[in-house]
């Protein structure tokens, strides 16, 4: 029974492949635009514009502290609502990449922070521009502080994807799900996926120790 | 948008959504205790120096956070009727909020045992001290104070989490705003509602955190 | 060059840092300010280059009136050198590249002749053979040398320096001094916060003690020294010069 049904898993091997194609470029398409658009907030989050930070933050807030599930329902019921029409998968793309903006808009904040103080004085003490402080000195540092973050944003991003698959993107996720209503056996079929996502997310765990470890190191 | 809001349908459907909110905080809160439970051992099993015991903790902490908690919750889902194992749909999705984010609780709790300076460890052995009393008014008390603003930020995790139990349908918070988005064909009025709720929920328990850091904080600290 | 006219300080409401503070600097001088710790040395120097601000009284750098509103503090800061106790080098960046960062992007210079300027500086504080290393790979009286080489980059018609080598190991210490001793000689309009009383008697123009936010007494070395007039003053020396 056992090998039968792993018989009959072998002929849903693309799909499972093209979950796993959907994921990676899900994520990675999210952690692009979410990186540039995060990197922007956490720019406001950790800026002297007081109003601006305080809007960007509630923003962010209200993000971080709602389901990604919801949230992506909200994508994709309400924005068409609104006269927004979305394809399942730009709406999954648009939720996605929000909450990743979210997320490292208060990871870059947190990085800028942590640059000393005696830095941006210093480049002061030499005359630069307030932008050209933050572009040459303040954010290479403060993004060499957050790169394990960084990757551990990366990871959370690969597993928030799943939740897309409520809306019907073919994710992982939503191929397991197939699947088992054919073959039933969940513990198989699910089994198999989570080896999927283990494969991409595991390393990249293994990556964010090993900076964390060397970050530590150097700031010793 | 929000001009046309029909506060009416919110109104009707406030008991739902209260009773949705109920369960929502009754799960989070059985599937954090459980969180915590095997959190404690699996650390203690990762920090322990037998190898056959440490083997299954570590492979327990690093699969769990290396998958979505939604495939794990399908795992569970379409696995368990296999085993024999016949549950409710709600005691599954305790189960696995609390598997999954017992491996995040372990994790906290263990860099939080690490992050006691090496010095303390040696100072409470030469002073004589048996083992469990160096633990217990030297080391645990370092250890647990820099993890109970990342367990808070867990249990903020772990109630976001809990609406991913309506898509195994769970009548919690979430499925109680869907349910009102396809009944009346109202999304915008359901998912307000839903997300007002979670938001409820998340800001307590951030005033919680900000409270804890607060009056904790060791006399010169920053 | 530096002019401050009753200057004061607070921070907050209550602490009041600087009081009344006067105080020349002519083009040329090299100014020693000491003083115990906590006196407000470093808020005194900080004001020059508008770190810090003030509320009373007036503060006039090269021409430039602090006090006024919207002041050029960028065109100003450009002709001001600063070297901080901690260094404060950019660690992403080589010795080099910190030297040249500031001439590039703020003067607009060349990156040819930046790096020639640059380099031609860092051989002056004996580090030719270190320009490349990243601060990190270099001891802090190298790291220092390249702060002030930094500083000097710029071109600057004054040198602020607030205790430059306390944060050195002893053997460090002269190296960095040999650099700031060769600056003065050359004409430089430095203030120096220090308590290098060696340094002091050998290439200030005048030494000013600082206690509790006031200026209690300035004068040469040779006469500030010899015969300090307030109780203080001796009571703070007899503390650096005995140990
Ligand atoms: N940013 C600040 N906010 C509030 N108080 C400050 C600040 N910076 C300095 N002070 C206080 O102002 C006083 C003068 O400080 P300052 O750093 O100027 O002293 P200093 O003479 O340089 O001392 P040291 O020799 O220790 O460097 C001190 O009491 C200090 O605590
Ligand atoms: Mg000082």
């Amino acid at each position: 029974m056992f090998w039968f049904q792993v018989e009959r898993l072998l002929n849903y091997w693309p799909l499972l492949l093209k979950g796993l194609g959907m994921t990676v470029s899900l994520s990675l398409i999210s952690l692009l635009i979410g990186g540039v658009i995060g990197l922007l907030f956490g720019i406001i989050r950790a800026g002297r514009i007081r109003w601006l930070s305080f809007v960007v933050g509630l923003y962010i807030d209200l993000f971080r502290g709602t389901p990604f599930l919801v949230q992506v329902f909200i994508c994709f019921f309400i924005l068409p609502s609104v006269g927004i029409e979305l394809s399942a998968f730009s709406a999954g793309v648009l939720a996605l990449s929000n909450l990743s903006a979210c997320f490292i808009g208060e990871i870059v904040a947190s990085g800028i922070k942590a640059v000393p103080r005696g830095q941006s004085e210093a480049a002061l003490s030499s005359g630069f521009r307030h932008w050209q402080q933050l572009r040459l000195i303040i954010l290479p540092q403060a993004l060499r502080i957050v790169r394990p973050s960084l990757v551990g944003q990366f990871i959370l991003l690969v597993k928030d994807s799943s939740v897309i698959s409520a809306i019907g993107i073919m994710d992982l996720t939503r191929s397991g799900w197939m699947i088992v209503q054919n073959i039933p056996n969940g513990l198989l079929i699910f089994g198999v996926v989570g080896v999927g996502y283990f494969i991409i997310c595991y390393p990249m765990i293994f990556l964010a120790r090993r900076m964390e470890r060397r970050n530590q190191s150097s700031l010793l | 948008m929000l001009g046309n809001l029909n506060i009416r349908v919110i109104f009707e459907y406030f008991p739902a959504l209260w009773q949705g909110f109920l369960n929502t905080l009754m799960m989070s809160g059985l599937g954090f205790a459980g969180a915590m439970i095997l959190g404690i051992i699996a650390c203690a099993l990762t920090i322990q120096p037998l190898r056959w015991l440490r083997a299954p903790a570590v492979a327990y902490v690093d699969v769990i956070r290396a998958t979505p908690l939604l495939a794990q919750l399908y795992f569970l889902y379409f696995g368990l009727p296999r085993l024999g194992i016949l549950l409710p749909e709600i005691l599954i999705g305790i189960v696995a909020l609390a598997l999954n984010s017992g491996a995040y609780v372990a994790e906290i709790i263990r860099s939080g045992i690490l992050a006691v300076p090496r010095g303390q460890f040696e100072a409470s052995m030469s002073s004589g001290l048996t083992y469990l009393q160096r633990m217990r008014f030297i080391i645990l008390p370092q250890a647990i104070r820099p993890t109970v603003s990342p367990l808070i930020g867990q249990a903020i995790v772990l109630v976001k989490d809990s609406s991913l139990l309506s898509l195994i349908s769970v009548v919690e918070l979430a499925r109680v705003g869907q349910q009102i988005a396809l009944d009346r064909f109202m999304p915008v009025e359901g998912l307000a509602a839903t997300a007002a709720g979670f938001l409820i929920i998340y800001y307590m328990l951030k005033a919680l955190a900000a409270l804890w850091s607060r009056f904790n904080r060791l006399p010169g600290q920053a | 060059m530096i002019r401050f006219q009753g200057l004061n300080k607070w921070f907050g409401n209550a602490l009041h840092v600087l009081k009344d503070i006067d105080l020349d600097v002519a083009k040329g001088e090299v100014v020693v300010v000491c003083g115990p710790s906590g006196s407000g040395k470093s808020t005194l120097i900080r004001c020059v280059n508008g770190l810090e601000p003030f509320q009373k009284g007036s503060l006039t750098v090269d021409g430039v009136d602090l006090g006024a509103k919207g002041v050029a503090l960028r065109d100003l800061r450009m002709e001001v050198g600063f070297v901080f106790q901690q260094f404060n080098l950019y660690p992403h960046k080589t010795a080099l590249e910190n030297v040249t960062l500031a001439p590039i992007h703020v003067r607009g210079l060349s990156k040819t002749e930046a790096v020639e300027r640059g380099e031609a500086l860092l051989a002056k504080v004996g580090l030719a053979d270190r320009m490349n290393n990243y601060p990190s790979q270099l001891s802090g009286g190298q790291q220092q040398r390249v702060a002030i080489a930094r500083s000097l980059c710029m071109q600057p018609k004054i040198m602020l320096f607030d205790e430059p080598t306390s944060a050195l190991d002893p053997e460090m210490i002269t190296e960095v001094l040999d650099v700031m001793v060769s600056l003065a000689k050359e004409g430089m309009t430095m203030m120096v916060v220090t308590h290098e009383m060696g340094f002091a008697r050998k290439v200030a123009h005048r030494v000013v003690f600082m206690d509790q936010g006031a200026i209690v007494e300035s004068g040469e070395p040779a006469s500030f020294f010899g015969n300090p007039t307030h109780d203080r003053t001796r009571d703070f020396l007899s503390k650096v010069l005995h140990h």
